[in-house]
């Protein structure tokens, strides 16, 4: 049994890991402009394409799709953002249905060019078991999670220590005060929409190296992602991270203890406790400035 | 196959039919109701396209009757089936063909049957579609005849264990009851492992298969992404079994030209060799005018829809014939079906249902599909214990 809770425990992170990295991008543009980009899990999905058509056209590994992705993600998010800057009119409500149609749109493009056909890397050097004393994982699955660690690291540093990064927080925080303080806001929010699909594209590749993707996905990676942010609680960058591991772990001792039938739900269970205890969230801050 | 594709595909057949037809054939225009987008959107495309093999054939076989298709794509989503059930009634169609998805099916099937229409699929094996009593539901396969193959292989290699990984959606989830209850009386023991289809990992699955069951075999009741799932996580944790085997969608050459390091000596429900070699003329026509429509090879999803097309297309024109198909006959016509087809000798029950379809077992061998069970039909030998690890 020992042996079953430690696999359990060590998937559970793994797959949190991923999680995150989903999740972050998400979180970066909630966090910032109060819109929940509903297309995020398509630009994942669009990147994870990517990671496809350099392997299987160009016989490379899906890592070196990276480059590639985040020109595509990034493009894609810019876009997303040039529309949801066109409302004028009640942006939070109207930007979901924006977000929303742009997601069908996406996900229909993937299946008019790809097709339905299930898609994963067949590169045996990412499928490669790696063990752990007696923990077992695939090396993608590591890699991702390590990159998602470093990626969380690097936003968080991004959003303290650089202008850019403090200028995001000062519009989250009051974009009128912002102004003033000579910060242009849609420029602002536009460098956060890139990064967020900078964030999507190694989602993307992540998940294409160590899952599989098929046209439907995309719609699910963004529920993931909405559950992770308000999970963590809005704005904070550490709680994504934490809040994906919780939920790893628990969707994995989930199947390990109990049923995997019942892991979605209990996963949906945590979310709606911790919401209904912390209302903000995990690591949300009780008051919101501004 | 792409769903732009496919409607490309029809607009040419009905071009071809238009400059074809004889003056006097009787055209009867049939609804196809299947997904071509959505999460379904692959087995529903493979599908379409045997449909519209079958039309060709017909078309140009039949003097007299020509069929006509008008394709809705469902979107894998039952209320806009219900609405393309709908939409294809009041533009008059004689009866639907089409659907994937039990979940999807029912309801649809549900909206055919108000409207007194016939409803073909080859989607659907959900037990539950074929117990509603409906005269207008039939189809040609279902799960008693995927059981009854899988059972066949288990008992000719003298299975004592098994753990079945399953989908809780409707027709994985039956499949396996059914499975377990097949299984037990036979004294293999059976442990069932269900999962949300929305998971990806499965490492704590086949963890608690290795260290708890300990089986002989693994049988997984799902779908394509689930399987690259779990194979892929038996790969990692290597529980000492002799086998993985699986149902629909897995012992196919697609899986093993998508996925060549996960297939070897994984074992599928399979009803055609790969590469296909059919012996009958009429399977070699088939495969024929498949290649020429798509510039490709056979697969069995379009092969199932080529049969459920073909056997409603036949009925169509019996009950033209003796007056009965605007009289509501067609369902009479289809019940009186007893005809080998490619998946072999089809004769429908009370209910609409195959009385007897049974499946073959293919097995993944150096990228060719090798049916090995039952032994009587094998093309080559098992490979067993075989894994692909």
């Amino acid at each position: 049994m020992f042996e079953l809770i430690l696999q359990a425990l060590y998937s559970g992170l793994l797959v949190g890991g991923v999680y995150a990295l989903i999740a972050l991008g998400l979180a970066l543009t909630f966090g910032t402009m109060r819109v929940i980009n509903l297309a995020h899990g398509e630009l994942v999905l669009l990147a994870a394409y990517m990671a496809y058509v350099v392997e299987s056209r160009l016989q490379l590994n899906p890592v070196f799709a990276v480059p590639l992705a985040v020109l595509v993600a990034c493009t894609c998010s810019a876009l997303v953002y040039l529309l949801v800057d066109r409302i004028r009119k009640n942006r939070e409500l109207n930007s979901l249905m924006l977000t929303f149609a742009i997601g069908i749109i996406i996900t229909n493009a993937v299946l008019l060019i790809f097709s339905g056909d299930v898609r994963s890397t067949g590169s045996p050097f990412m499928q490669d078991a790696v063990q752990l004393g007696p923990l077992f994982s695939m090396k993608s699955e590591l890699g991702a999670f390590v990159v998602s660690l470093v990626l969380v690291l690097a936003l968080w540093q991004w959003l303290s220590r650089s202008w850019y990064g403090r200028a995001v927080r000062a519009v989250s925080s009051n974009r009128d005060a912002a102004k003033l303080m000579g910060i242009n806001p849609a420029k602002t929010e536009l460098i956060s929409f890139i990064v967020a699909g900078a964030l999507a594209a190694c989602a993307g590749v992540a998940l294409y190296s160590s899952s599989v993707v098929h046209p439907p996905l995309g719609h699910a990676l963004t529920v993931k992602a909405f559950i992770i942010t308000v999970l963590a609680g809005v704005g904070s960058v550490p709680g994504v991270l934490a809040a994906a591991l919780l939920l790893g772990v628990t969707e994995a001792m989930t199947v390990t203890l109990w049923s995997s039938a019942l892991q979605e739900l209990v996963g949906m269970t945590l979310f709606l406790v911790v919401l209904l205890v912390l209302p903000n969230g995990l690591f949300g801050s009780a008051k919101r400035r501004g | 196959m792409t769903p732009f594709r496919i409607m490309a595909a029809t607009l040419a057949v009905a071009a071809t039919l238009g400059s074809t037809g004889t003056a006097c054939a009787e055209e009867f225009t049939v609804g196809v109701q299947i997904p071509l987008t959505g999460a379904m959107a692959r087995s529903g495309t493979g599908m379409a396209e045997g449909i519209q093999t079958a039309v060709e054939l017909f078309n140009k076989g039949n003097a007299r009757h020509k069929i006509k298709l008008i394709t809705v794509d469902d979107e894998s989503n039952p209320a806009k089936a219900v609405a393309a059930v709908e939409k294809l009634t009041s533009q008059g169609v004689v009866a639907l063909v089409g659907g994937f998805g039990s979940n999807i099916i029912g309801p649809a099937s549900d909206a055919a049957n108000k409207q007194n229409l016939v409803y073909m699929t080859a989607g659907g094996v959900d037990n539950g579609l074929t117990q509603r009593g409906y005269k207008t539901f039939f189809r040609i396969n279902n799960t008693q005849g995927y059981e009854r193959a899988v059972t066949q292989l288990f008992e000719e290699q003298g299975v004592k264990s098994v753990s079945i990984v399953h989908s809780t959606k409707e027709a994985t989830a039956d499949l396996a009851k059914d499975m377990q209850k097949a299984l037990a009386p036979k004294g293999i023991k059976v442990v069932l492992h269900p999962f949300d289809p929305a998971i990806t990992d499965f490492k704590p699955i086949i963890n608690k298969i290795k260290l708890q069951d300990k089986p002989e075999v693994i049988l997984m009741s799902a779908y394509e992404n689930d399987y690259v799932g779990i194979i892929r996580a038996a790969k990692v944790l290597k529980p000492e079994i002799k086998a993985m085997v699986g149902v629909w969608s897995l012992a196919t050459s697609k899986m093993w030209k998508d996925f060549p390091d996960l297939m070897p000596n994984i074992t599928g429900t399979s009803l055609l060799p790969s590469p296909v070699d059919y012996k009958q003329p009429e399977g070699k026509l088939f495969a024929e005018t498949y290649k020429k429509l798509f510039n490709k090879d056979v697969d069995y999803l379009a092969q199932f829809g080529y049969v459920k097309a073909q056997l409603l297309f036949e009925a169509i024109a019996r009950a033209a014939d003796n007056g009965s198909l605007k009289k509501g006959g067609l369902a009479d016509e289809l019940r009186k079906t007893n005809k080998e087809t490619l998946i072999g000798r089809v004769q429908f029950d009370v209910n609409g249902d195959n009385l007897n379809f049974r499946h073959r077992m293919g097995q993944h061998q150096d990228g060719k599909i090798v049916i090995v069970s039952p032994k009587a039909e094998a093309t080559g030998p098992i490979v067993w214990p075989g894994l692909p690890w």
